[in-house]
């Protein structure tokens, strides 16, 4: 396949509009094709995952096809797919052809019972976000979603440092601002078979191609966002030990790049 | 697909909703029963986080009342195959699930319920 070329954009209209315009309603049309080349787990999912004490119960925040979904360890843990396309969960419903728990919601609300769940991951969601402010609303989310004693959290972001095997050609240029990533609109192409009916050009073309936003991260870029995000909710960053009596906390327990992605894994913690 | 189990976590998300916002009220719902493979050990590690009279009051509402009103101390097969079936048997289709305080109303189609609020409507 031909490298695909990423365009820079400047987001110029209200974020929640150009969210809806340019993350939501692709995503709708593309659903059946995208999902059908969405099935391989990135293993250091599968690793967070296969750690998991039994009993768990999780939240997958934008769930997408749901191809983590299945990766419940044969019903030793159980996890409810979230996102915020209706034709995406519909393919996650069935996902591994078992019927699964899926709620159409955002990412940025919390509809749940506080600290609800035992472990959460958001896995490329929160760089579908137009704006710093709400990228680290959706950090908050999951902190509060997960039990303030013994949480877990994993949070994947597609970066600006891509590695050699990627297919894409990235907009080359200094940040506007230095460790601020970059906004850009990723092409996905429809060849004529998988367009949903009637999306076809009147003049017989071939493809059709929509451009999905996101936003690239910079290195430092999602630790500095996590820790802006457990600041706002009073939450102290590090470690547990020697921490001082009726504290709460979040430890970053690894902050690193992996083929193209920038991922966190955090554990919250308190101290009666 | 809502199962007991996913019902049992949300709450209403509606701005200034935030007492009696859970459980929500399971409105004209369809339902079906679909066999589940029972996990015991799940259940007996997830048995301690559930809000237990949510639980209940939802199931009798769907007219299941297999469940005792307080979760027994002594745990035996019988009371986890029925808890199971609860959580993991009964699914809701279609209908809705509304906010005990606020009345906003959650709507399920084809198993999915839409949790969605407009900004203007969240806290």
């Amino acid at each position: 396949m031909a490298p695909k070329a990423v365009a820079e954009v400047v987001v110029d209209l209200d974020p929640e509009a150009y969210e809806t315009q340019n993350v939501h309603a692709i995503y709708d049309k593309i659903a059946s094709h995208f999902s059908s080349t969405r099935y391989k787990p990135w293993p250091i999912v599968t690793k967070f995952l296969s750690e998991l004490p039994d009993g768990w119960i999780g939240l997958d925040s934008g769930t997408g096809n749901g191809k983590y979904l299945p990766l419940d360890r044969q019903g030793k843990i159980w996890m409810i797919g979230l996102d915020r396309s209706i034709n995406l969960l519909k393919n996650a419903q069935q996902a591994g052809g078992k019927a699964r728990e899926v709620i159409l919601g955002n990412a940025l609300h919390h509809c749940w019972r506080g600290h609800a769940f035992d472990y959460a991951i958001s896995i490329a969601t929160i760089h579908h976000l137009a704006n710093p402010q709400r990228r680290m609303l959706a950090v908050q989310c999951l902190l509060r979603a997960v039990s303030p004693k013994h949480g877990r959290i994993l949070i994947y972001v597609w970066a600006i440092e891509q590695d050699e095997l990627s297919k894409r050609i990235i907009p080359q240029g200094e940040c506007k601002e230095v460790g601020s990533g970059k906004d850009v609109i990723v092409p996905w192409v429809l060849s004529k078979e998988t367009s949903p009916q009637g999306t076809n050009s009147p003049e017989g073309e071939e493809k059709q191609v929509y451009g999905r936003y996101y936003h690239m991260f910079a290195k430092g870029e999602l630790g500095r966002l996590v820790t802006e995000a457990a600041t706002g909710l009073n939450l102290i960053i590090g470690a547990a030990d020697g921490q001082v009596p009726s504290s709460e906390g979040v430890e970053i327990v690894q902050d690193s790049w992996e083929r193209s992605n920038y991922y966190v894994e955090l554990r919250r913690w308190s101290i009666p | 697909m809502v199962r007991l189990v996913t019902h049992n976590l949300l709450a209403c998300h509606a701005k200034d909703c935030n007492t009696n916002n859970f459980p929500l009220v399971f409105q004209n719902v369809q339902l079906e029963i679909r066999e589940a493979e029972f996990n015991s050990d799940f259940i007996r590690n997830f048995l301690p986080k559930i809000e237990w009279n949510a639980l209940v009051k939802t199931a009798y509402e769907l007219g299941d009342t297999s469940l005792p009103q307080d979760q027994p101390e002594m745990v035996d097969d019988e009371f986890l195959k029925n808890l199971h079936h609860v959580l993991f048997e009964i699914h809701i289709i279609e209908g809705g699930m509304v906010c005990p305080n606020c009345k906003h109303n959650y709507p399920i189609s084809d198993g999915i319920p839409n949790m969605l609020l407009a900004e203007h409507e969240i806290a």
